[in-house]
């Protein structure tokens, strides 16, 4: 069977069982049989296939995703989120467009200690959209920013995606996540600039609203109390692997536990929240996990069948330039991400994509953050966005999904633009990284 | 029974739930005690490692049981038929796996294989949770059959 038959045997495969509603982890792990019966030799490759979906996850650089999910989930469930998101509001006076800044500055500020994109959506729309409506503004104006931060959130440390991005691909984890601040810091700078520029340019987007005035003190005490706290975990996380003093599943088995102390500290921990917390982490790390167990598996299929090695040495030979080839892997990811889930797509495009960026010279972290970029556009990208049907079910009923699409395009645009200035710029990327590690 | 059933499962992702606490707490400890010069205990990190693959097998039905296994469902409304098509591919893919996990427990434990790091134990204990997962998503994948 030559490459090309091969790959077009596996990959159709998968997108007919995907289009058949079979679940992303099933779907692989079908192919895998079949594949492994065909390539891997029969009895002795399906004994195979079991032995490597143990393996795909019993590795120590997975370990940081439960870990980082927990944190997010533990703020989530005590309810430390909502007052730290509460201490954000009282401090953002006289913005145009002001609870719109709020979601995003409070996203930001979540997302830097929570590793689930979908926990912060979920949280800033349950919390912030109902008072943005009350208040007169626009859907679009009330939507977009929330599902949009929540895309950052894959950016900004700690992230799950991006230790299982840095694990599959084998870029490093401490670099990867660091590398993803300044991009994931520059596209909240956007979306302020972006929702201050329509409220001036139209009010009637954000009516503007008398704040209850209070006294100074009344205002920053929340901050000290609520946030600093909780900035200074996602400080003590980034600077243990920074500085090489833990490994990042230690540094994220760190940033759990503290965040469980924090919680006890505020009074607002309860086993029973404990264990909602912890049920909902198995239930996010179980859902990226699972998927997993098939990765080792298909990315050998993909190898003995002659696919990588075929598709690659075609690429190669076709003498093209680089930047033609590295836009493609981008634009394949862009429209991968229509249709498919994050881990997915890293699951299906990293045996390629990674030949290739060492075959050109590209350096793996800026490959690296572009990638995610890529992801956390899938994210808000109808039909299969993860984040519109977060939004969808935390919205009011009266909400249409058409109205959810429509209020996040300005941001998907900007997601767009923040690639292109990654690509173009690769330093937004690299020179963290850069001045922490090397 | 049905009833039981649920609690089987929620009781299985509940221990999955738990087993990720009890990891981040040990290795925190290990981190600290090392960094106070206190004796490590070498067998965390490993042991850690193996807490990732029990705790996935453990939540998987239940998360099948609760529907979120993520998937692409766009064209299922108005195509009852393609519900079926899915069950199906995931009943035979979990069988095959039963099958094939308790191969490669009876593989693994005939050749004597050991696992041989800071702890030292028979290989064929690392596969159990593979066909105890997958049978349970079996059931789970039937019962899907029957309820529609």
């Amino acid at each position: 069977m030559t490459w090309w038959v091969a790959a077009c045997l596996l990959f159709g495969s998968l997108i007919v069982l995907f289009a058949a509603a079979v679940p992303a982890a099933f779907a692989f792990l079908g192919i895998n049989i079949v594949g492994a019966w065909i390539w891997l030799g029969k009895d002795a490759g399906l004994i195979q296939l079991v032995r490597n979906a143990v393996a795909s996850i019993s590795s120590f650089s997975l370990t940081p995703i439960p870990f980082f999910v927990l944190m997010g989930e533990v703020l989530f469930h005590t309810g430390v989120a909502m007052k730290a998101i509460d201490a954000i509001d009282r401090l953002i006076w006289r913005v145009p467009g002001r609870l719109s800044v709020v979601a995003v500055v409070a996203g930001t500020v979540f997302s830097a200690i929570s590793g689930s994109t979908i926990a912060t959506t979920a949280l800033l729309g349950s919390l912030l959209l109902p008072q943005m409506l009350a208040r007169g503004y626009h859907p679009n104006m009330a939507m977009g920013p929330i599902m949009a931060i929540g895309g950052v959130d894959m950016l900004i440390p700690p992230s799950a995606l991006t230790v299982l991005l840095g694990s599959l691909a084998g870029i490093s984890i401490s670099e990867l996540l660091i590398a993803g601040i300044v991009p994931g810091a520059l596209l909240s700078a956007m979306f302020v600039g972006w929702i201050v520029l329509r409220a001036v340019m139209n009010p009637a987007l954000a009516p503007t609203f008398e704040h209850e005035s209070l006294p100074p003190w009344q205002r920053w005490k929340p901050l000290l109390v609520y946030v600093v706290p909780l900035v200074m975990i996602f400080v003590i996380v980034v600077a243990a692997m920074a500085a090489g003093w833990a490994t990042p599943t230690e540094a994220a088995a760190i940033g759990a536990v503290a965040t469980v102390l924090v919680a006890g500290i505020y009074r607002a921990l309860t086993w029973s929240n404990l264990m909602r917390a912890l049920m909902g982490t198995a239930g996010i790390s179980g859902i990226i996990l699972f998927i997993i167990v098939g990765a080792t598996t298909f990315a050998q299929i993909l190898t003995f069948s002659g696919a990588t090695n075929g598709l690659v040495d075609a690429i190669q030979q076709a003498k093209l330039a680089p930047w033609v080839v590295l836009g493609a892997m981008l634009v394949i990811l862009l429209v991968l991400g229509f249709f498919v889930d994050q881990v997915s797509m890293m699951l299906i495009c990293l045996p390629f994509f990674m030949p290739l960026v060492a075959a050109y010279g590209f350096d793996p972290i800026w490959f690296g953050v572009l990638f995610l970029f890529c992801m956390q556009l899938g994210l808000l990208t109808p039909p299969f966005g993860m984040l519109l049907f977060t939004m969808k079910s935390v919205a009011p009923k009266e909400i249409q999904m058409h109205q959810v699409w429509h209020a996040v395009t300005p941001y998907v645009i900007m997601g767009v633009l923040g690639l292109l200035l990654v690509l173009l710029f690769p330093p937004l990327a690299t020179w963290l990284p850069g001045v922490l590690f090397r | 029974m049905s009833g039981l059933y649920g609690k089987l499962l929620e009781g299985l992702a509940a221990l999955a739930a738990v087993l990720l606490g009890v990891t981040a707490l040990a290795i925190t400890l290990d981190v600290i005690a090392r960094n106070v010069g206190l004796a490590m205990v070498p067998w965390i990190l490993e042991v850690s490692e193996y807490v990732l693959p029990i705790a996935t097998f453990l939540v998987a039905p239940w998360l099948l049981y609760r529907n979120e296994h993520v998937r692409l469902d766009v064209l299922l409304p108005g195509r009852p038929w393609l519900n079926h098509v899915s069950n199906a591919a995931g009943l035979a893919v979990s069988a095959i796996l039963v099958v094939y996990g308790v191969r490669t427990i009876l593989n693994s434990a005939q050749q004597g294989a050991i696992v041989f790091k800071s702890v030292v134990f028979p290989e064929w204990w690392l596969y159990t949770p593979v066909p105890l997962c997958f049978g349970l998503l079996a059931i789970e994948f039937v019962r899907r059959f029957a309820h529609r």
